[in-house]
């Protein structure tokens, strides 16, 4: 086979910061048809007759974006939109920019993270092609598994599933090892083993997170290695429900706009928050970023509705801890919560529970804090009743209006610098005058 | 059967003048339980035939099982003083007139180093300290720190010397000899107490003086003890002297010549020390008659001294019948109670000197006045200084003192924990005392209330408070002191339940493991594991075994004991450091430079803190460290948790809206104190300047979120380009043994990169005292290493002492710190490597 892979790929335009100048190389014309599968897209797109076609591709596949366009406009003589930037992960169909021009089919390029999303426009997954040594495979599973005596289910994530040909013929002898894609998990049980073909560690804690029990290998393209994040990833949700049930006010950023349910989820976040007495920002910022959530710095903890694919949680820049919607339930919702199984994905919260919410929140007595060793109040602010009469003369107030009865003002109170001082009275009066005009990469009146 | 009713103790808490709170402390192993037995069996809660034995104050399993105070127990009791006792009381304040009786509250502490939070939290409740030495092995480390925290919370101390059947029968010291031994611990004991303690300062003098009958001879095991005025009383008569004077005579360089009847100030070839002959000679008397079974001499010799024994006792013989017989002579319970009744204050007294100490608020205001008057009609004004688990699990008594005004079963009250500040409401709870409890050891008695100057325990306010805090009616009362200990936690181990089903159990026994011991930490790691740490050891290991027991009640795994490091840097930064925010237009320029030698420690003891008055914190800093004064006088702030021992400093130079980024960069240095760039752990002793910001002139474009990261990023490069180091604590141990088991405790200590610098002998006693350093990370198994080295002989108090920098780079892989920072990282569960500087490292 020639060299046939996508020209850069996932892992440095993952780790890519945005100013990187390192030069994303396009690939060869030559290899556009085959990479792309132009002629499997223009067929798809005829057959079903769309009119308006979007193509989406991740970041680090932009630069091939025309060429792939071109092509397809001269194959099928209509014009075929890109959509140019994905508003949140690449990895999901991206709906809502595709509505801007109503259009009636997208066609995905890249990593696919293969959650149901809520969009209603038909969709067509062109994969990545990585090169894989298919005998290189065969050798390393008989060396290592050999002695392993369950069923071997060999699991192709899409950057290999060109390959999946190659891989039952090699496997055809061994009646113990069966080849299965990516979406055919549904089919596996307990008592096997399975080699995961993939080199996405978020992909991988997934599926380990779908069967914890099964033993779970994978090949990062050199070896064949045993993945264990499980109890890793578990530990953790010890730190954020402890944290999530500290906190005083919690950030609901909004990830996705794609992923199935999404605003179910937020709907019951906000719900159980709510009723835990505790305070929630709906934050919605595109991309989350470091720089963005951290505009909030009144903010305890962050909770992340996206799909399951998103690296952020496994980010530890981020100024408070990001936690997800499982996270929120353990902590707040006791209801019947020991069946729970962690996942990534928010649908299986919503699935084992159906609304109406049925929430008992935690007994209202207060504890102690595994973080902070401090005394912490489930019920927020409402704790403390002031016993005095109401015979009492109150005290003529300093002007101040707003007292800090909440977090987030009681936050902004304590900070040191609360604005320019306006020293009334003391600030001769002065006529408006004009200030600077354009935009703040470079005033109208800055120099150059 | 017990003399006095609580409805009698109740009655005498009234009588504040006649109450005294106080605390036994001591080195371990000195006998502080066996001889508070003395005091219990006085009362008629044990049987005198049992003192000794019975250790009534420790009341757990294990502390029975393994002969060690683990936990302070507190004891109230109930007593007459005789007419002849009651005329040494001189002070108005010290008793009520007609009133013999005096209540006694007594708190036994443990001795061993790692509980010294117990002896903390019981001082602070007590107003005199019964000091115990055992006068073979004289005073300790452990006695030293204990008496060093005793002054320092205005603590009175007395003085009890304990095991003289010891010094008697197993080291057959002469007269003399013991003479000099006892004289020798009392200037020991006054020499530490002159050292903190300014005989000019409040409490006026409190030295120890025999000759005052503020010392104690005597051995808590037997049950017999004496002070000065009880020899003195037998023998004024006979002297026809003043007992006051003869004292004074029976103590010191002080002769008599029995020929001559003469007294004289020099040593004579004809008289004697007047303590060696009539005190010690008749001891030693009896002690030698009955041991060497002189049936004849001692039954001659008894009722000279007016001993009678009892029909059931006279066939005794040997120790056992030593034992009856010095116990009815001068029974210890007698002696102890005199010197508690006339040396130690009242809380009359002592509140006058300790409220200054005690109270954060105004000196002046309603609960600082009840505080110095002991005035029960004042607002209520209680700390609590512990937590005592009940049988109901997971419930505690909150344990503590009424400092003023009355805490009564059923009243609303303020319960503030230790983060309260008046007019705020964090940490503040307003509700119902559900009860009010006498503790009496094992037991507690129901009572409806408790006026200012006494010891009680609360049932219902345990759930608002975590460990300590303060109880008041006062709207606008400030918090009492937190107590600050003499030990911290630095040794710490992960736990989990070995059934992963458990871990709800285990989080919620955690919980109750924090509020049941007085300085125990338990906390949630960022990667999830459940971390229990300690002072020590031992301690960790009764902490681990009550939470399996009691707490959790569930099988438990636990890691290997770690120590937690600091993270720190050795020089300045080698070049200005510079970090753009994300959007390119924000621009921080710092460099971090070590600090000089004791300002971590100064900030550690709060002698430099965030709330003092900033011109003359810098002056100090001036004086002290040669900062310059301009640059001291700019401190933004501490950190972490803006109190801990780094500090950021402007040195910037007329920069437009710097006031404005301010609170961004700031919570940018709490995060990246917090969690140092190496591994994550804490910073210590880093100083970080500002010495230049570009800021955007647009507002919106240098908020929180451009500039909070990007400081944490900036403050990262200059810690990389300061030569990081790491620091480890580093214990201080006291190891006493016999002189040929000196040899097996260096090579000890050598394998174990500990270091010794001081060896001397305890004088009087074939004992040496070895001090060394000894990281914390080699004292695992420490103690064991050390007997099977030495035959069992030697035996160390390691308490945490310092923290010291580590030799090696941590960047350098060859470097022993390079592995304890990929340790951390693994455990953590951080990628594992070196941080890379040009990750936060920006080009202009």
């Amino acid at each position: 086979m020639t060299k046939l892979t996508f020209s850069t790929n996932e892992v440095v335009s993952l780790e890519r910061k945005i100013d990187s100048t390192d030069d994303i190389i396009p690939t060869e014309i030559e290899d556009l048809e085959y990479v792309y599968e132009i002629s499997r897209c223009a067929e798809w797109i005829r057959s079903n007759q769309f009119q308006k076609v979007c193509l989406q591709f991740p970041d680090h596949l932009l630069p091939d974006s025309s060429e792939v366009t071109l092509k397809l406009q001269n194959v099928l003589g209509q014009t075929i939109y890109i959509l140019g930037d994905t508003a949140y992960e690449s990895c999901c169909v991206d709906y809502i920019a595709a509505a801007h021009i109503n259009a009636d089919a997208i066609i995905h390029y890249g990593p696919v993270c293969f959650s149901k999303s809520s969009g209603k426009i038909p969709y067509l997954n062109i994969y990545e092609k990585h090169q894989l040594n298919v005998d290189e495979v065969k050798n390393q599973i008989c060396d290592k598994l050999g002695t392993f005596m369950e069923e071997i289910i060999i699991l192709v994530d899409t950057p290999y599933l060109h390959l999946s040909g190659d891989l039952v013929s090699v496997f055809m002898d061994f009646n113990r090892i069966s080849v299965k894609r990516i979406d055919e998990t549904h089919s596996i049980s307990n008592g096997e083993l399975i080699v995961f073909l993939c080199r996405n560690k978020q992909k991988l804690i997934n599926v380990q997170l779908t069967f914890p029990t099964i033993k779970l290998f994978y090949y990062d393209g050199n070896s064949l290695k045993m993945y264990d994040a499980h109890s890793r990833v578990l530990m953790k949700r010890n730190f954020l429900t402890e944290k999530i049930k500290d906190s005083q006010t919690i950030g609901i950023v909004i990830g996705t706009l794609g992923v199935q349910n999404y605003l179910e989820v937020i709907e019951r976040l906000k719900n159980l928050i709510t009723l835990s007495g505790k305070k929630y920002y709906l934050i919605s910022v595109g991309k989350p970023t470091v720089a963005k959530l951290a505009n909030f710095p009144e903010l305890d903890v962050y909770v992340m509705v996206t799909c399951s694919m998103n690296e952020i949680y496994e980010s530890r820049d981020f100024y408070k801890p990001i936690a997800t919607p499982f996270d929120i339930e353990i902590a707040f919702n006791t209801n019947n919560t020991e069946n729970i199984q962690f996942s990534y994905e928010f649908n299986g919260v919503l699935d084992r529970k159906l609304e109406p919410l049925n929430v008992q929140i935690t007994s209202r007595q207060e504890d102690v804090s595994l973080l902070t060793n401090k005394i912490r109040s489930n019920v927020g602010d409402t704790t403390f009743v002031s016993s005095e009469g109401g015979t009492q003369i109150a005290l003529k107030s300093d002007g101040t209006l707003a007292l800090n009865t909440s977090h987030g003002a009681g936050y902004l109170a304590d900070r040191s610098w609360k604005g320019l001082e306006q020293n009334l009275g003391q600030t001769e009066v002065e006529l408006a005058q004009e200030g600077r005009s354009g935009i703040a990469q470079k005033y109208k009146d800055e120099p150059t | 059967m017990v003399n006095f009713t609580v409805d009698e103790i109740r009655v005498m808490m009234d009588k504040k003048r006649n109450i005294r709170n106080m605390s036994v402390i001591a080195h371990v192993d000195h006998g502080k339980s066996t001889l508070t037995d003395s005091l219990v069996s006085k009362a008629g809660i044990i049987a005198g035939a049992k003192a000794g034995e019975t250790r009534f104050t420790d009341t757990r399993k294990d502390e029975q099982e393994r002969c060690i105070t683990i936990k302070s127990t507190a004891i109230s009791m109930y007593f007459e003083l005789e007419d002849k006792d009651l005329v040494f009381i001189t002070s108005p304040d010290q008793r009520d007139k007609d009133q013999k009786g005096f209540l006694i509250n007594l708190i036994d502490s443990p001795g061993h180093v790692d509980f010294s939070s117990e002896v903390t939290a019981a001082l602070r409740v007590t107003d005199g300290a019964l000091v115990v030495v055992d006068c073979v092995s004289g005073v300790c480390v452990q006695t030293e720190t204990v008496l060093r925290q005793a002054i320092a919370e205005r603590i009175k101390p007395i003085l009890f010397m304990n095991k003289m059947d010891r010094a008697l029968l197993e080291l057959q010291l002469d007269a003399e000899e013991l003479f000099q031994t006892f004289q020798r611990i009392v200037e020991n004991v006054n020499v530490i107490i002159a050292t903190y303690n300014d005989d000019g300062g409040p409490m006026g003098e409190v030295r120890v003086d025999p000759s005052r009958g503020s010392v104690g001879f005597g051995s808590g095991l037997h049950g017999w003890a004496f002070t000065l005025k009880q020899f003195s009383e037998m023998y004024a008569e006979k002297f026809k002297i003043d007992v006051v004077k003869l004292m004074n005579r029976l103590w010191g360089e002080s002769f008599f010549n029995p020929k001559t009847k003469k007294w004289s100030k020099q040593k004579d070839d004809d008289n004697k020390r007047s303590f060696c002959m009539y005190i010690l000679d008749p001891i030693y008397k009896i002690f030698d008659s009955i041991m060497n079974y002189k049936k004849e001499e001692y039954e001659a010799l008894l009722p000279k001294l007016g001993i009678q024994l009892k029909h059931e006792d006279k066939d005794k013989d040997g120790k056992q019948l030593l034992k009856v017989v010095m116990r009815t002579w001068l029974p210890a319970g007698e002696a102890l109670l005199q010197m508690i009744a006339i040396h130690l204050p009242s809380p009359v007294v002592a509140q006058k000197y300790r409220m200054e100490m005690l109270y954060e608020g105004p000196h002046d205001d309603e609960a600082a006045l009840g505080i110095k008057n002991c005035d029960p009609n004042a607002p209520l004004m209680m700390y609590v200084s512990k937590m005592v688990p009940t049988s109901d699990k997971g419930r505690f008594y909150a344990f503590g003192r009424v400092f003023s005004g009355k805490v009564a079963t059923g009243q609303k009250a303020r319960i503030m924990g230790p983060n309260y500040t008046p007019g705020k409401k964090e940490d503040l709870y307003e509700k119902a005392i559900q009860r009010t409890i006498l503790m009496m050891g094992r037991y507690v008695e129901a009572i409806e209330d408790v006026p200012s100057g006494n010891i009680c325990g609360l049932v219902g306010v345990d759930q608002f408070l975590v460990k300590t805090g303060t109880i008041s009616t006062f709207k606008d009362a400030h918090n009492l002191k937190v107590m600050k200990f003499s030990v911290s936690p630095v040794v710490r181990v992960a736990v989990e339940p070995k059934n992963p089903a458990d871990l709800p159990k285990l989080v919620e026994g955690l919980k109750r493991l924090t509020k049941s011991d007085p300085m125990v930490q338990c906390f949630i790691e960022e990667s999830g594991e459940h971390i229990i740490a300690g002072a020590g050891e031992l301690h960790l290991e009764i902490c681990l075994k009550d939470l399996e027991e009691d707490h959790a009640c569930i099988p438990i795994k636990k890691s290997d004991p770690v120590v937690s490091y600091r993270e720190t840097v050795s020089e300045e930064s080698d070049q200005m450091c510079l970090s753009k925010s994300p959007n390119k237009h924000n621009r921080l320029f710092m460099r971090a430079c070590p600090m000089p030698d004791g300002l971590a420690e100064d900030i550690d003891d709060g002698k430099v803190n965030p709330r003092d008055d900033f011109k003359s914190r810098a002056r100090y800093l001036t004086e002290k460290y040669d900062y310059d004064i301009t640059e001291a006088r700019k401190i933004w702030c501490f950190g972490p948790d803006g109190t801990g021992p780094n500090i950021l400093l402007d040195c910037t130079k007329g920069v437009q809206y710097l006031n404005e980024i301010k609170d961004s960069v700031v919570a940018g240095f709490q995060w990246a104190t917090k969690e140092g760039v190496l591994s994550e752990e804490n910073l210590r002793g880093v100083r970080f300047n500002i010495y230049d910001v570009t800021l955007h002139a647009d507002a919106i474009h240098r908020g929180g979120g451009q500039i909070i990261p990007t400081t944490r990023r900036c403050l990262y490069a200059c810690l990389l380009t300061a030569q990081p180091r790491l620091m480890e604590p580093i214990y201080k141990c006291e190891i006493t043994c016999p002189e040929v088991a000196v040899g097996g405790i260096y090579g000890v200590l050598n394998r174990r990169r500990g270091h010794v610098y001081e060896e001397s002998q305890v004088a009087g006693t074939p004992m040496f005292i070895v001090k060394a350093y000894l990281p914390v990370n080699e004292s695992f198994g420490f103690t064991a290493d050390l007997r099977s080295n030495t035959g069992g002989q030697a035996f160390p108090q390691s308490v945490f002492d310092h923290w010291q920098v580590m030799p090696g780079n941590p960047m350098d892989p060859a470097a022993r710190t390079y592995t304890i920072v990929q340790d951390t990282r693994k455990r953590k569960g951080l990628k594992e490597g070196l941080p890379d500087l040009a990750q936060y490292l920006d080009k202009l």
